[in-house]
């Protein structure tokens, strides 16, 4: 688009970071950063389509439509703005519209797979679509059977296109497909050279976790014949509840478990929320015996008690954590008696090994050094980790 | 003499020599901080150092809110020193290592 030439630097990132987050599943944080960004970006054209697009896929059809039609003036030399429109009017079941705004999107390019395969579908079965939908309810098993047959050829056939065209809609397209052909036009087009199974296609990777991959796997077994009555019952659904039914064909248990494992890698970022209180020690600790002057560590109440020990070559950890804390009351007694405040860390000098000792919160991190070692520095890594570890004894 | 020599650093709050069972041989501090109760103090930390860890020479710095205490055993007995937290805690250890 020519006005992704006049944008600033600033636009294209969040537009990208969106389109990113798009195709990672990550809808709502899409459309907060194009909201964000748009605001503070007003004129970026390109980050209204994807806007749109996020709405679209998010199923927000109305909003999706009031940001790419809304902005149309602006938008209408746009490929993909013309395209998602058509995919609004299709799902909303206006489907003059939908060919009205494939076509344009054919007149801005004629090789847009998508919007040929859309256009195909739909002339296709032109006024069928609608008037069949109220007789759908009635139909026989035998032939929702064919149906989901014809529906499952049409929506790799619509896969390959979204997966060239548009990765992201992906999934979305398998959800609009037109649904109830008639019969004889099922025959005809199951009779047809089916595309290359969605297997075949090659995904970009960005599409594996919007799309996951056990869906085609799905569909195949839809495609046999469903076998439960439910899943029958489901197809033969009035047109009214048709989006939800579809989306339920569309995800079976495989495929949404797919999806929550999916989001939950995408969520791997974020820490445990269970984790014992001694694994969470681990990280800060293991930072300061990273240090080469650092030759172990050890965790004790102030009553002498071994907490944790990183301190392996010590036998005598227990005996030497009770002296520790033996040394550290010593102190503290005599401060009081001195009346000059509580001891907040001590370094004693022992030839082979020098000790550090920082007191966090009841418990003490004892911190044994290489003679070599410089305090401050051991102190200064100390005092760092000190206050996640007060956070997490208390 | 020597205690003099620790005095004079900046932000030193006071300098002794003690015994290893607490009392004053020598000392130097402004006013409010108390050189009997700090030898004895250091005395003792000495000791408990001494007897859990088995060292020969106790050396050790604590810290409080507001101070740091050196303490140093030599020969010549417990050297100890209390100065401000924001003092140059490196430059008082070198001195006093190179007083004993």
């Amino acid at each position: 688009m020519s006005d992704d030439l006049t944008m600033d630097s600033g636009a294209l990132i969040f537009a990208t970071l969106a389109d990113v987050y798009l195709s990672s599943g990550m809808i709502d944080e899409a459309i907060s950063i194009l909201q964000d960004g748009l605001s503070r970006n007003p004129t970026y054209s390109l980050a209204k389509v994807i806007l749109g697009r996020a709405y679209y896929i998010k199923g927000d059809i109305e909003e999706s439509l009031k940001v790419l039609e809304g902005n149309y003036e602006e938008l209408k030399g746009s490929e993909n703005t013309n395209l998602y429109i058509g995919h609004c009017y299709k799902k909303l079941g206006e489907f003059e519209k939908a060919v009205e705004y494939y076509n344009i999107t054919l007149k801005i390019n004629p090789e847009n797979k998508d919007a040929n395969q859309e256009l195909k579908v739909l002339v296709r079965e032109p006024k069928q679509v609608v008037t069949e939908k109220s007789e759908e309810v009635a139909k026989p098993v035998a032939k929702d059977e064919e149906e989901v047959v014809e529906e499952s050829a049409v929506t790799a056939t619509v896969d390959h296109a979204a997966v060239e065209i548009a990765p992201p809609l992906g999934t979305q397209e398998v959800v609009e497909v037109q649904p109830e052909p008639v019969a004889e036009e099922l025959k005809k087009v199951a009779a047809e050279p089916k595309p290359p199974s969605v297997k075949e296609i090659p995904e970009p990777a960005r599409e594996e976790k919007f799309e996951p991959t056990p869906e085609p796997v799905a569909k195949a077994e839809v495609q046999k014949a469903p076998e439960s009555a439910e899943a029958v019952r489901e197809i033969e659904q009035p047109v009214v509840q048709e989006e939800q039914k579809e989306e339920v064909i569309s995800e079976p248990p495989a495929v949404k478990e797919t999806v929550a494992q999916e989001r939950e890698k995408v969520e791997v970022g974020e820490p445990p929320v269970d984790i014992f209180p001694l694994e969470a020690l681990e990280q800060p600790i293991k930072r300061l015996l990273n240090m080469k002057a650092v030759k172990g560590a050890f965790i004790c109440s102030k009553d002498g008690l071994l907490i944790q020990n990183y301190y392996e070559e010590c036998r005598d950890i227990e005996l030497i954590s009770a002296m520790i804390a033996a040394i550290h009351n010593e102190a503290e007694e005599s401060f009081k008696f001195l009346k000059d405040g509580s001891v907040e860390k001590f370094i004693i000098d022992k030839i082979e090994y020098p000790i550090c000792v920082i007191t966090a919160g009841e418990s003490l991190l004892t911190v044994v050094t290489q003679p070599e070692a410089k305090p401050g520095l051991v102190f200064v890594y100390a005092r760092k980790i000190i206050e996640e570890i007060r956070e997490i004894l208390g | 003499m020597k205690v003099a020599e620790l005095t004079r650093m900046p932000k030193v709050l006071g300098a002794g020599l003690g015994t290893d069972d607490g009392f004053i041989i020598d000392s130097q501090f402004t006013v409010g901080y108390d050189a009997e109760k700090s030898a004895a103090m250091a005395a003792r930390v000495v000791n408990r150092i001494k007897t859990s860890l088995g060292v020969e020479k106790a050396s050790a710095i604590l810290y409080t809110r507001n101070n740091v205490f050196f303490i140093k055993e030599t020969d010549a007995g417990i050297y100890f020193v209390i100065c401000q937290k924001d003092a140059n805690l490196g430059l008082i250890k070198i001195k006093i290592d190179k007083l004993t």
